[in-house]
């Protein structure tokens, strides 16, 4: 017995990858969900109008952050996602119109306005598109994607690592087939299957904890095949990078669990410190998060959410290019040297 | 006739030499088998003819148009999760094959007596008929160029010689073969030979004359001779002499093609 | 003298399938026994109810004259395929480990000594299966089992692990081979060559050969006969430029050749793998 303990001992001082990430991976891990973990909100997003807009923005306490927003429409901007509190001012008082769908903004504004007065009458709050203020409502859409993320980059990866080990990948490349026919043949499948476990999933949460879905569906659908172009493309990159299905799941399981915590899923994004906040920026997840709650809980209209598409595509057309250029690295069938 | 093969081909992996100035042709119409160990580079030698690796050094003459070479990767070659038919499918689809691809489906599957198991799953084969689908795969576009990477090691005698039958049939069609193999002893089926040890070609030419260029003696002693040129077979020992004189007690004997094999790599390796 | 491995119409079934189907083995020290037979045959199988690492379903089998078990295997030294050696340990710490294990002394490997520190994943295979033999007979062993030992080395490895079997048999260990490679017959005292769980037969070279003669056919349309062949249900070996048909007779090659010009036969004896085939066949 001594004897195995002995070479156990051995092996795993030799085995610094594996020592590293024991002993690094936790203080790094802790260090970035520790600033990242925070239910406060630092800021609230307000717009003022009204006959008395001026005098009353001066007074709010400092959580309340102004926005110069043109208000016509409160509820259409708290739509557009312009700002989390439209505050209509008038003589003989205010109404708060607040966005449900950000949850501890709303909170955190709702319980403000209760303790308030303006012009000596009280603050009458409005919680728009998620009255109750339901958890659920707003983690069913993210949660959403985050399953898409799961099986989207896991799976996929798998599939092409599990190809490459078998040989077969190398046969694929002798064949008159192009890179990026391999490419996408290995992704086609997934996608559809992605995409039904989309709608089960909302479907799920419609019927189960009567999340709301109020906007467009097309938009809706969008959203979701630009993200999934990201996830895929993630698993096939992934792939790319591991020489063993192992290897390929530890990677897609890191980089899932930032996206579970810095995506704005959870903790909301503008309560993190800066430099936490910037790689949450960096996630697909946050920018699908944006999308679904808009359209399944604030029907938010195809112009306001023209950056997370835009972004979601940027991210789509980097991540798949990155992929099918590694492929082709691994892939490079070289032209004939000399015509025999 | 335009002959492919490797001309001083060296590649270089991590830092080690996987093959070091290879010279190799494989004819139109014939089979040129490249014999060596697990480490000895056929593998690599194999994928530089096919493309898959750029050589570091020489030159590689293979058909320009990628549908006109058959490969099989070693220990792989077939896809587990589809059948035979579907495997073959793919095969003539990926190759554009058209209808004339089901007319040749029909006919391998015939020669390969897969024609009762077209409905099974390639995975659930037994290890003889599924290296003959690889092959079978490997000849549906009737290539000029078939590069077989280890398609018989680990079958039994009758699925290595229907195996072989098979190759005779794609080098009768034109094709030209190249099969890498761990067997000695298939050198004998091929019309041409190329041993590979440690990157490097030991021998080369037709068995007969690997066997003829054998230089020194070959001789079989019952008794342990302490010169460093004898090897055990059995209970006696075979006695390589390069110079001409065996030693007393031993009795001569016509030398096979492991003898010139060993003795070639011990004089490489005594003149490092 | 007794007997080291003794397996009387051993087999071995796993659910409907029959790994092992009645095989007789008899290993005493000194001698080396080979089993050949290709992947599938039911060499490992075998290997591993000799080592007593699964019961057998039917038949018998001892290991020292008794039950395999751990016990009996203190006496045995086995090199699996895969070497069993740790990778990322290096060659003096393996050898420690597998003395330690055994509890006997390390003993001095005095080849081994210019890769003491050589960490094993950097060794190649020819050097790796020597540490492998070295840690299987650090305690002396009575028995050697070794499976597909010189599976992916070169000429001269193979000839120098050969070289030291041989060593260990002369000085009175019994050696237990698998191999799929029939140029490594003639290095065995005996031979059990298996196909598909059964044993096909047994015996010297000399012995499973004797007997079987193969004909060979001269051919100018080479092609062209071994398609005739194969249409009257011959099976034929190509091979520099002629063809082998094991196990045949001359008049009957000769009846299915009728109308092929140029055509010389020539009944030889067969090889073993021609006779294998032709064993297998019957």
């Amino acid at each position: 017995m001594l004897a195995m303990i002995a070479k156990e001992v051995r092996q795993v001082r030799r085995d610094r990858r594996t020592l590293a990430m024991m002993i690094v991976m936790p203080v790094m891990l802790l260090i970035v969900f520790g600033y990242a973990a925070s239910f406060d909100v630092s800021a609230i997003e307000t717009a003022v109008t009204g006959p008395v807009a001026g005098e009353v923005a001066g007074r709010l306490p400092e959580t309340f952050a102004i926005v110069d927003v043109e208000v016509t429409d409160p509820v259409d901007t708290l739509r557009r996602g312009e700002a989390d509190v439209v505050l209509a001012t008038d003589h003989g008082g205010a109404i708060a119109y607040v966005d449900g769908s950000e949850l501890f903004t709303a909170r955190a504004a709702v319980a403000a306005f209760n303790a308030a007065a303006v012009q000596g009458a009280p603050v009458k709050s409005e919680i728009l598109f998620n009255p109750e203020l339901d958890t659920s409502a707003v983690l069913v859409p993210g949660l959403a994607g985050l399953i898409l993320l799961f099986i989207g980059s896991l799976v996929t990866s798998l599939g092409v690592v599990r190809e490459r080990q078998a040989g077969t990948l190398e046969q694929l490349a002798v064949m008159p087939l192009r890179p990026r026919d391999i490419f996408v043949g290995k992704i086609a499948p997934y996608f559809v299957v992605a995409t039904v476990d989309l709608v089960v999933v909302l479907f799920v949460g419609w019927l189960v904890f009567d999340v709301p879905f109020v906007g467009s569906p097309w938009l809706l659908g969008l959203g979701a095949m630009l993200f999934l172009f990201v996830t895929l493309g993630l698993g096939v990159l992934i792939s790319t990078v591991s020489e063993n299905q192992g290897q390929a799941i530890q990677l897609a399981i890191m980089t899932l669990l930032p996206q579970v915590l810095l995506s704005g899923l959870i903790f909301p994004l503008e309560s993190m410190a800066a430099g936490v906040r910037w790689l949450g920026y960096l996630l697909p997840l946050t920018y699908f998060n944006q999308i679904a709650r808009g359209v399944m809980l604030k029907g938010a209209p195809l112009d306001s959410l023209l950056m997370p598409l835009g972004l979601l595509a940027l991210l789509g057309v980097v991540v798949f290019g990155l992929a099918v250029l590694r492929f082709r690295h691994e892939l490079g069938v070289s032209e004939a040297t000399v015509a025999a | 006739m335009t002959r492919f093969g490797l001309d001083d081909v060296t590649v270089d992996e991590d830092g080690e030499t996987a093959l070091a100035t290879v010279d190799l042709d494989v004819t139109p119409g014939s089979i040129t088998v490249l014999i060596g160990a697990d480490v000895a580079g056929k593998s690599t030698a194999a994928r530089v003819m096919v493309g898959l690796r750029r050589p570091d050094g020489g030159r590689v003459r293979r058909p320009a148009d990628r549908r006109r070479i058959g490969y099989q990767p070693e220990a792989a070659g077939t896809w587990a999760e589809l059948t035979v038919a579907e495997n073959l499918a793919f095969v003539a689809s990926a190759h554009r094959m058209g209808s004339a691809g089901v007319d040749r489906i029909e006919a391998l599957l015939d020669v390969t007596a897969l024609t009762s198991a077209t409905g099974r799953l390639a995975g659930r084969l037994s290890g003889g008929m599924r290296q003959k689908l690889a092959v079978a795969m490997a000849m549906l576009p009737e290539p000029e160029l078939a590069v077989l990477d280890e398609a018989t090691t680990g079958l039994d005698p009758v699925s290595r010689a229907e195996l072989w039958r098979l190759l005779a049939r794609a080098a009768a069609e034109g094709t030209a073969v190249l099969a890498t193999t761990s067997y000695l002893d298939e050198a004998e089926r091929a019309d041409e030979v190329v041993v590979l040890d440690e990157g490097r070609v030991l021998a080369a030419g037709t068995a007969g004359e690997i066997r003829a260029g054998f230089a020194g003696t070959m001789a079989v002693s019952e008794t342990a001779i302490p010169t460093g040129h004898a090897w055990r077979r059995g209970s006696h020992w075979r006695v390589w002499s390069p110079n001409g004189s065996h030693p007393p007690g031993s009795s001569l004997v016509a030398p096979d093609l492991e003898d010139v094999v060993t003795a070639a790599a011990i004089r490489r390796r005594e003149g490092r | 003298m007794n007997a080291l491995v003794s397996a009387a119409g051993v087999g071995r079934r796993f659910d409907d399938f029959t790994a092992v189907d009645g095989i007789d083995l008899e290993v005493m020290p000194g001698e080396i026994v080979g089993l050949l037979g290709a992947n599938g045959a039911g060499k490992t199988t075998l290997i591993r109810m000799v080592l007593g690492l699964i019961a057998p379903t039917f038949g018998t089998i001892t290991l020292f004259g008794g039950s395999p078990g751990r016990q009996a295997r203190r006496r045995l030294g086995y090199m699996p395929q895969g070497l069993g050696l740790y990778d990322d340990l290096s060659v003096a710490e393996n050898l420690r480990f597998a003395s330690r294990v055994h509890g006997v002394a390390q003993a001095d490997s005095p080849d081994l000594a210019t890769v003491a520190d050589v960490i094993v994943a950097e060794l190649p295979m020819g050097w790796r299966r020597r540490v492998a033999f070295a840690a299987a007979t650090c305690h002396q062993p009575d028995l050697l089992v070794l499976d597909e030992p010189t599976s992916g080395v070169g000429p001269l490895a193979r000839a120098e692990l050969w070289d030291t079997i041989h060593a260990a048999a002369d000085g009175g260990i019994g050696v237990l081979v698998t191999t799929h490679y029939m140029d490594e017959a003639e290095q065995c005292d005996r031979l059990i060559l298996m196909a598909q769980g059964r044993q096909v037969t047994a015996g010297t070279v000399a012995e499973v050969t004797r007997g079987i003669s193969s004909v060979e056919v001269v051919a100018p349309d080479t092609a062209g006969a071994l398609g005739r062949l194969e249409e009257a249900g011959l099976v034929a070996l190509p091979g520099g430029g002629r063809l082998r048909v094991p196990g045949a007779e001359e008049t009957r090659v000769r009846e299915a050749l009728a109308g092929q010009t140029g055509v010389r036969l020539a009944t030889t004896p067969a090889n073993l793998e021609e006779a294998f085939i032709t064993l297998v066949a019957t």
